[in-house]
């Protein structure tokens, strides 16, 4: 049994509207009768019918204006409309069809011939409804999606923030989605000893899925950074934490690097992402980082390898980081744009650095409107002096409420195993910013704590030579040599004091750092000035001593006393 | 569209893949794979590269399902005949630590 309708029947004979309506109830569908063209709409605007039979000569309104009039009321909905006539003009089917009416049936009427084009036509509104269904749930979707991607969109641009000027000076960014969302971010922060840390992140696909992926990699990215963690653990923990927050096919491949502007060295972990070169301002090419891992997201943790390269530059140049959305990119004849075209743009000249000559080489090419894939580019500059520290960035927020420091005190002594893979300075560092110390302070201790730690580690427990560092090539051969030293160490230890001290009612910080080293003669090293030192060893201490009110080598050399005035 | 056809030889299940391999051959990938973990007692399943041209992120963790679902019931993953762009792509991916590549 079809499903029963409501049949609007127009003619202005009783003989035709009983005939016809006997016969619909008969096939189990509810008859309507008006009587001319005017009822007929009237009772359309009130029953709303799913079909129409309509006589076409009649008094009032005749049947063609009465179908123009209805379809224009039922709109997007599609109500079919069978004129019944006697007129078997193909001119009268063709007007017929022209005010809106669908089917045409000639009197006097075949009733099994009704009967069929009931049912066609039925089969035809049911399908129009589907479709106007699907269309009207197409519309809610897209406009719920829309919606969904303003709200991603707002929620990004707030995580990934860059209020920095000093990183603004220092860090040129090109990201281009392939879509509204890019799978690729560059995330930029300072750490607490202001060395900058870099990431250019691409997680597999594009779009809101894809960006979705590198949410957690930004956030944590920015806490262990503000944190004082190096580049190692932080890569270790986004492995961890995407892998555990990913399925199995999603992964970020990443490019990581640490940028001490006073050492002038970048330290890089590449897992998955392109090569990444230090460029010099004359074109040259001095080190390449390739993919040495494989993306974050995939090892187990005890397979993850986070060992990172280490560069010192000698010359100015920028730290280049791209995706492969760049190198793959194709122009309209296919081509890719290729590591040669990068490297050739890398080659220019440039005191400002070959950023712009390679977006000007990639847009030349390819145009970067309309890419395929997420693109992005970063290049930070490495100058052989820092710039201004005026703008030196705000790690801690100042305090609001400045405590009356009390008198208190952290020991803490390390051995082999702790030295190996425990990364004590964010720990320390976090628990002096727990005691409400300004911003100011914190940046001092943690260059002070660090200084003295690396110091004690370095040339006390790993008792190396500083003068490594001077010789060609010295200081990449230098940090191969701790890490291998550090590797195999199996004595040795490290203990680090913090006290807080008042002396004449003013607080002090006093850290003492002793290691088990033999220790060295100290008095030449005391007296280094920061200013004539151009070594690149010596200078350490020489900061550690304009800092602090006093710093006094002890025993044999192998204890380290420094105060620090926190007022 | 992708073709993927599935054999079995003693041991090793298999698959050659043609044309591009990316995220419109999701579903056929994973009919095949399907297919191959399911074949009776192999203990490799071979994905064979000779006939790709190009290959993306989306492959490769469509890659690393399979080597995860194969895994779970002890059969090794390898994957053969990568030459050109889809070696350079592997290579940058460091999926030789995850995978026996020739």
């Amino acid at each position: 049994m079809d499903k029963p309708l409501n049949i609007l029947v127009v003619d202005d004979t009783e003989p035709n509207l009983a005939l016809i309506s006997a016969f619909i109830s008969k096939l189990g569908h509810t008859a309507i009768l008006a009587r001319n063209g005017q009822e007929a709409v009237d009772l359309f605007r009130e029953t709303s019918p799913d079909m129409i039979l309509m006589d076409v000569m009649m008094p009032v309104m005749d049947g063609y204006q009465a179908t123009t009039e209805i379809k224009k009321l039922a709109g997007s909905k599609w109500v079919p409309v069978i004129f019944l006539s006697a007129a078997v003009q193909d001119s009268d089917q063709v007007r017929g069809l022209q005010a809106g009416g669908d089917d045409y049936l000639t009197k006097p009427i075949n009733l099994t011939i009704l009967h069929a084009k009931i049912k066609a036509m039925q089969r035809i509104a049911d399908m129009q409804r589907v479709i106007v269904q699907n269309a009207e749930q197409q519309l809610r979707d897209h406009e719920e999606n829309e919606r969904e991607q303003r709200l991603a969109k707002h929620l990004l641009e707030r995580i990934i923030h860059s209020d920095n000027e000093l990183d603004a000076q220092l860090v040129e960014r090109l990201n281009l989605p392939a879509t509204r969302f890019s799978g690729d971010v560059i995330v930029t922060e300072f750490t607490p000893s202001n060395t900058l840390h870099v990431i250019l992140a691409d997680s597999a696909g594009h779009g809101l899925s894809a960006t979705l992926n590198v949410l957690p990699v930004v956030e944590v990215f920015y806490g262990m950074t503000r944190k004082g963690y190096g580049i190692p653990t932080i890569a270790r923990e986004l492995n961890n934490k995407i892998k555990h927050l990913m399925p199995t096919e999603r992964f970020v491949a990443a490019a990581l690097a640490e940028i001490n502007f006073s050492e002038r060295t970048i330290e890089l972990w590449n897992g998955g992402m392109p090569t990444a070169y230090f460029a010099t301002h004359d074109g040259k090419i001095t080190r390449k980082w390739q993919a040495t891992q494989p993306p974050l997201g995939i090892m187990d943790d005890a397979d993850f390898v986070s060992k990172t390269e280490t560069y010192h530059w000698t010359n100015p140049g920028s730290l280049i980081l791209y995706s492969d959305g760049l190198i793959e990119a194709e122009n309209e004849s296919g081509e890719q744009f290729g590591k040669d075209r990068l490297l050739r743009a890398l080659g220019e000249k440039c005191d400002e650095g070959q950023f712009w000559y390679l977006i000007a080489a990639a847009n030349k090419f390819m145009g970067l409107e309309n890419t395929a894939d997420d693109i992005s580019l970063a290049s930070v500059r490495c100058p052989m002096h820092l710039p201004s520290q005026d703008s030196a960035p705000s790690i801690f927020a100042p305090s609001a409420l400045a405590i009356e420091p009390s008198e208190s005190k952290l020991t803490i002594k390390l051995g082999p195993a702790e030295l190996k893979s425990f990364d004590v300075l964010p720990w320390l560092i976090n628990w002096l910013a727990q005691l409400k110390h300004s911003q100011k302070h914190c940046q001092e201790m943690f260059l002070i704590l660090s200084e003295l730690y690396n110091n004690a580690l370095d040339h006390g427990v790993l008792a190396l030579d500083s003068r490594l560092k001077f010789q060609e090539d010295g200081f990449g051969h230098y940090l191969d040599l701790r890490e291998e030293q550090l590797n195999n160490l199996q004595y040795g230890s490290v203990e680090i004091d913090l006290e807080r001290v008042m002396e004449n009612q003013v607080p002090y910080l006093k850290l003492t750092i002793r290691d088990s080293g033999k220790g060295f003669a100290f008095d030449s090293v005391l007296n280094t000035d920061i200013s004539a030192s151009a070594k690149p060893a010596g200078r350490g201490i020489a900061l550690v001593k304009s800092l602090c009110a006093e710093v006094e080598y002890q025993d044999r050399g192998n204890q380290v006393m420094a105060l620090y005035q926190l007022r | 569209m992708m073709k993927i056809a599935v054999e079995k030889k003693e041991e090793t299940a298999r698959l050659t893949l043609n044309g591009r391999f990316d995220f419109s051959s999701h579903r056929d990938f994973r009919h095949a794979s399907d297919e191959a973990l399911q074949t009776p007692g192999i203990k490799e399943i071979a994905v064979d590269f000779t006939n790709v041209d190009y290959l993306d992120s989306s492959a490769l963790g469509m890659l690393l399902l399979l080597r995860e679902r194969a895994h779970n019931t002890h059969i090794q993953v390898t994957l053969r005949n990568c030459t050109g762009i889809v070696q350079q792509v592997l290579d940058v991916a460091n999926f030789q630590r995850l995978f026996t590549i020739s």
